[in-house]
């Protein structure tokens, strides 16, 4: 069903390509030259051990409320498939492997920084903006809480503040730019004791992931996820499980905003169509106002009503 | 026939109905203000969006398309028969609009900055367009709407006795105002029109972005040309439905002369959105969803026969002569637009992890409701005191 | 010996690098001179013609350098070939019993690793490069020089210190953290009055591995339709065939052994999901060509017997021997022929006490050629009398007298 799904998209998404006459596809936003310099993360799931210091280092630089680092320890949050939220912007999950039960899976799940984000596409003020550096930040002081973001989102990775009145943030990963911006790494690439989070250039860190996958084809499935969904994304991963198991969306390559821009552009093209569409109003107007024998019949005919108003 | 304010009792055992209602809605409003949405609804990280956005906002945009279809008929087409349907439709789509305005104001989370978007721009969002076009548009129907205030001040403005010295300012202002604005009025209705079909469409465009989070029953790329089609499908029958509904409360003779004629209009509008729906379901080969028969399956097959069933009636005569017929029709019509717009928000919306299917909570459908009645409130006083619905003269004449 | 290839291979390595490089060759004529002596030194030392085919496990300078000319300041290196290049000639008794690995020890005390008894593990798996992994020969390299103390870095195709460390541990012991978190089991916590110096746990120090408890027979139920019985006779290989432990359990984790049924809900023994190819590799890499009744039967399989396998009754003394006096002490033992003179060699006429085969020959007999009684040299087939004599026959009539000498 799901597959079935997503190829219909696939097919619609092409028609709605092809229907947008007027699009020419020229999405300002979504063309501007991503730097070659933009950063990348790879998580190696084969390599993470769940101990999820990356969650609480997370917390820590995110100034959100966390609980001890010893109670990291404990396995047994690992019994339900959790999400992030508005008190953690970065989970990790546990998926048995099938092939050897001692060895599972752990797969962080955060903000994937797409190189062509759908909740930039989306967001009402463009609080939500793709940095150079790759990284996709929520600016805390535009965003209004509509939860388009949300809604756009191919990965389901916003989230909101639903039990505050005042103040609710949409938080989500921000690859740590305050701490980047002091030299530091991220607060999950430089706790995490494996480097299971490898950071690096985009580039470079593929380059790795590439090798990895080559080197180990035994271990690891011939996927890079992150490489081509939705366009690429900064956050990478490769694993010994196929995607689709470890809960996450099958998606195709094509940016996530694509269609919905180009629609957006072809009704918006340099404002021609709503000018011709007021010009052509106003030509019908004039025409039937005309035809009907009284140049000031609106005019006439709304005293009439106020006269009658008046009654 | 002539428009002027309606002479009728305020208070009926209805109008305390709905203001219990609408009190129901304010006390679950006051909760969503103090203690955040989350309290009032079942809103969660999957499920963003929910009824106040797929009913409250979407379905009252497409509702209150009466305003531009009839403004679109009675000024632009210059059809003048219909001009006594232009004040009250005007009236539907100033309230409607601010109710969803309104709805907006209470979904979103930070409300103090609704005005954000005016001078933040985001060119590539949908949304943005919604939210810019809503904004000029309800501008424009108050302004649309400023002559009935000046039919009804004009020479009689009378403030209490310590401001009298203003009584002959404003009345002068209101004067140069109207004159003004029946110099320039074809402005904004033009203006009216051409902002209604730009965010009616573009209420489509918001959710082509969900992507294949969203059902492909109603994921299409057309989805804007459907919702442009179907809000003008829907113009019409919910200006007979309020017409046909207000005789009755007014306890007036309903206008079938205009209203058949209306309602012959219906059908072939009605018979090209369901080209385009039914087109868009074989070109992209998603019958195959609907033999599924799940939830989805079923919700649009709801949606799809009450659009069906609208279409045949309005297409016989017999129907559209009845006052009966008509209200039966349009309501049909009115009911598979509401069910569209919630489908397209709230059913198709079923994202990959999703735990908890959502489901509106009882203070989420209190506010809907409350709001919907204090809307019918607001419309039934303002009817009663400015110049909106057109009266044979005879009963003017009889009622004072 | 070890000793001089340590300061051989360096000085012929810095040689060649030297002598490759066109420029250096013209303008220092010295450099031939030193080559010259080198090599008159590997020559005395009755050094292999090609002096890296040892050292180097075959290695080609292209293993590792990319480019035709590399130096110090730009060595071209390639991408770490880690466990495909084998490194160390050491055995696990000779590394130290403790490690303590303190280079990262900034907020916790430095790590003692009880290097002996992974040593001795490491047999049964990767061996010493299992760890020591991009290590050529010659001294063991720290993990410091290839792997970066700072997290960001240049050159990310290397794992950095930390994860180096940290990956050597966690691969086998992933739950570790699950059960003790990071303060019990590897690091505690420095404390402002510590010293500083690691206390490793009295459980650690000077530990060896328990004696591995062998099994004698293991009879798998298999899923095949047909031949549904294995059985595998653990000691036989071990101990008869003298196959060595590596030679089947050289990819073994060490989870197979140390899987932890405590803390986890996996219930039971490890069961690793293999392919059809892989679930039969551990005995068709020796079993090749062997059909598949020979694993797969319908009963149980007895022990191996030497009639049976071979067809060869292994009578008086043959069967005082050990395998490998015939069989050559090369695993997996071949099939040998059953000419005798292949193994005695000295069986040959003069020379060949007869009385050991059970007949004395008689003085009339006693100076013939083998082959004259024993014809076509199979010694296997008793010879007919009719083949000379008209009017005898054997064994009513014997060419000697019976019995052992």
């Amino acid at each position: 069903m799901k597959n079935l799904n997503r190829r219909d998209f696939f097919k619609s998404a092409a028609l709605g390509v092809s229907l947008t006459v007027l699009g020419t596809s020229k999405a300002k936003g979504s063309d501007k030259m991503l730097s070659d310099d933009r950063l990348g993360i790879l998580v190696d799931t084969d390599v993470c051990v769940g101990c999820r210091h990356c969650e609480w280092a997370c917390r820590v630089a995110h100034n959100l409320p966390t609980p001890d680092l010893d109670n990291y320890s404990d396995n047994s949050v690992f019994k339900e498939y959790r999400r992030p939220d508005a008190g953690s912007l970065t989970v990790v999950n546990k998926f048995e492997n099938e092939k050897n039960p001692l060895l599972p899976i752990h797969v962080k799940v955060q903000c994937m920084h797409c190189e062509r984000p759908a909740c930039v596409s989306a967001c009402i003020v463009g609080a939500l903006t793709k940095g150079d550096d790759g990284s996709v930040v929520w600016d805390d002081d535009k965003c209004i809480g509509c939860r388009y973001c949300m809604v756009a989102c191919p990965f389901q990775i916003p989230t909101y503040d639903y039990d505050r009145s005042i103040d609710p943030h949409i938080r989500k990963c921000d690859l740590c730019t305050d701490r980047r911006k002091n030299d530091e790494l991220p607060a999950c690439v430089n706790i995490c004791p494996n480097e299971a989070l490898l950071f690096g250039k985009r580039d470079a860190v593929l380059a790795v992931a590439k090798t990895r996958v080559k080197r180990k084809s035994d271990v690891y499935v011939n996927h890079i996820y992150g490489e081509h969904e939705v366009g690429g994304t900064s956050w990478m991963y490769i694993a010994r499980k196929s995607f689709d198991k470890l809960n996450m969306p099958h998606l195709a390559a094509n940016p996530a905003p694509g269609i919905s821009e180009s629609i957006q552009h072809g009704i918006f093209a340099y404002f021609v169509p709503p000018v011709t569409l007021y010009a052509l109003l106003g030509t019908i107007m004039w025409i039937t106002k005309r035809r009907s024998g009284d140049d000031d019949e609106l005019i006439s005919d709304e005293e009439e009503k106020g006269k009658g108003g008046k009654l | 026939m002539i428009p002027a304010p309606i002479k009728y009792k305020f208070i009926t055992p209805g109008v305390i109905f709905l203001i219990l209602i609408a009190l129901n809605g304010l006390v679950f409003l006051a909760i969503r203000f103090i203690s955040g949405i989350g309290a009032v609804t079942n809103l969660d990280n999957a499920t963003p969006w929910g009824l106040w956005i797929g009913v409250d906002v979407a379905a009252g945009v497409a509702l209150a398309a009466g305003g531009f279809t009839s403004a679109a008929l009675g000024h632009i087409m210059h059809r003048e028969e219909y001009h006594s349907i232009v004040r009250p439709a005007l009236l539907t789509a100033m309230l409607g609009y601010t109710f969803v305005a309104f709805a907006v104001f209470v979904d979103i989370g930070r409300f103090y900055f609704i005005w954000h978007p005016l001078i933040m721009w985001n060119g590539n969002s949908a949304l943005f367009e919604v939210g810019i076009c809503v904004m000029i548009y309800v501008t424009v129907l108050y302004i649309e709407f400023f002559p009935m205030v000046t039919e009804k001040f004009i020479g009689r403005v009378n403030f209490p006795q310590f401001l009298d010295f203003l009584n002959k300012p404003v009345d002068m202002i209101l004067r140069y105002l109207d004159s003004r604005l029946s110099a320039t009025m074809f402005i904004f209705i033009i203006a009216g029109v051409v902002l209604s079909t730009l965010h009616q469409s573009s209420l489509g465009t918001l959710m082509v972005i969900a992507g294949q989070k969203m059902h492909p029953l109603w994921q299409t790329p057309i989805l804007p040309l459907l919702f442009l089609l179907s809000a003008i499908s829907v113009g019409f029958p919910m200006v007979i439905f309020e017409s046909l509904i207000a005789s009755r409360s007014f306890k007036l003779k309903p206008e079938m002369k205009i209203l058949s004629r209306l309602g012959r209009m219906i059908g072939p509008i009605l018979g090209v959105y369901l080209a385009f729906k039914i087109g868009d379901i074989f070109i992209r080969e998603t019958f195959k969803y609907i033999v599924i028969f799940d939830t989805a399956a079923w919700m649009f097959i709801v949606e799809m026969a009450l659009m069906m069933i609208a279409f045949a009636l309005f297409l016989s005569r017999k129907v559209t002569r009845s006052p009966l017929g008509l209200f039966i029709a349009s309501s049909f019509v009115i009911a598979g637009v509401l069910i569209n717009r919630m489908n397209n928000f709230i059913i198709a919306y079923n994202p990959f992890y999703n735990p908890v299917k959502y489901f509106p909570s009882f203070g989420e459908i209190s506010v809907t409701i409350g709001c919907i009645a204090l809307l019918v409130l607001v419309y039934r006083a303002i009817v009663m005191y400015f110049p909106v619905i057109s009266q044979e003269k005879r009963e003017i004449i009889r009622k004072i | 010996m070890n000793k001089i290839y340590f300061i051989i291979i360096p000085l012929v390595l810095v040689c060649c690098l030297l002598g490759s490089n066109p420029k250096l060759q013209t303008k220092n004529p010295k450099m031939e001179e030193n080559m010259v002596l080198l090599q008159d030194k590997i020559k005395k030392k009755k050094m292999p013609e090609n002096p890296y085919e040892n050292m180097m496990q075959g290695l080609k300078c292209q293993s590792c350098h990319a480019g035709d000319y590399p130096n110090k300041n730009d060595p071209m290196l390639r991408a770490c070939l880690r466990n495909s290049m084998l490194a160390t000639f050491h055995f696990s008794p000779e590394g130290p019993d403790e490690v303590v690995i303190d280079a990262m020890s900034e907020n916790y005390n430095g790590v003692a690793f009880s290097h002996k008894i992974h040593a001795q593990m490491s047999d049964m798996s990767t061996g010493c490069s299992g760890c020591h992994h991009y290590n050529t020969s010659g001294r063991l390299l720290s993990c410091l020089e290839c792997h970066d103390s700072k997290r960001s870095r240049e050159d990310i195709t290397v794992p950095d210190l930390k994860a180096a460390y940290h990956r050597q541990c966690l691969t086998c012991h992933k739950q570790w953290f699950h059960e003790n978190g990071c303060s019990t089991m590897c690091h505690t916590r420095k404390t402002s009055n510590s010293t500083g110096s690691v206390q490793s746990p009295p459980s650690v120090k000077g530990k060896t591995h328990p004696p591995l408890k062998e099994p004698m027979k293991m009879v798998w139920e298999t899923n095949s339709e047909t031949g549904k019985i294995v059985t595998f006779f653990h000691n036989e290989h071990n101990k008869i065939f003298n196959i060595s432990c590596e030679t089947c359990h050289k990819q073994d984790n060490c989870l197979k052994c140390h899987e932890n049924k405590k803390h986890d809900d996996y219930s039971g023994t490890v069961k690793i999901k293999k392919s059809f190819e892989n679930h039969h590799k551990a005995c068709i890499d020796c079993h090749k060509g062997s059909s598949c009744q020979k694993c797969h039967r319908d009963s149980e399989r007895e022990p191996f017997n030497h009639v049976q396998s071979s067809g060869w009754v292994l009578k008086s003394y043959h069967s005082q021997l050990s395998c490998a006096k015939c069989h050559g002490s090369q695993t997996p033992y071949k099939k040998l022929d059953r000419n005798c003179t292949s193994c005695h060699k000295n069986f040959i006429t003069g020379n060949f006490e007869h009385g050991k085969a059970g007949l004395v020959l008689s003085e009339n007999h006693k100076g013939m050629e083998c082959i004259s009684c024993h014809t076509g040299s199979d010694f296997s087939k008793t010879p007919e009398c009719k083949t000379c004599h008209d009017d005898k026959s054997y064994p009513a009539q014997s060419p000697g007298k019976r019995g052992r000498k």
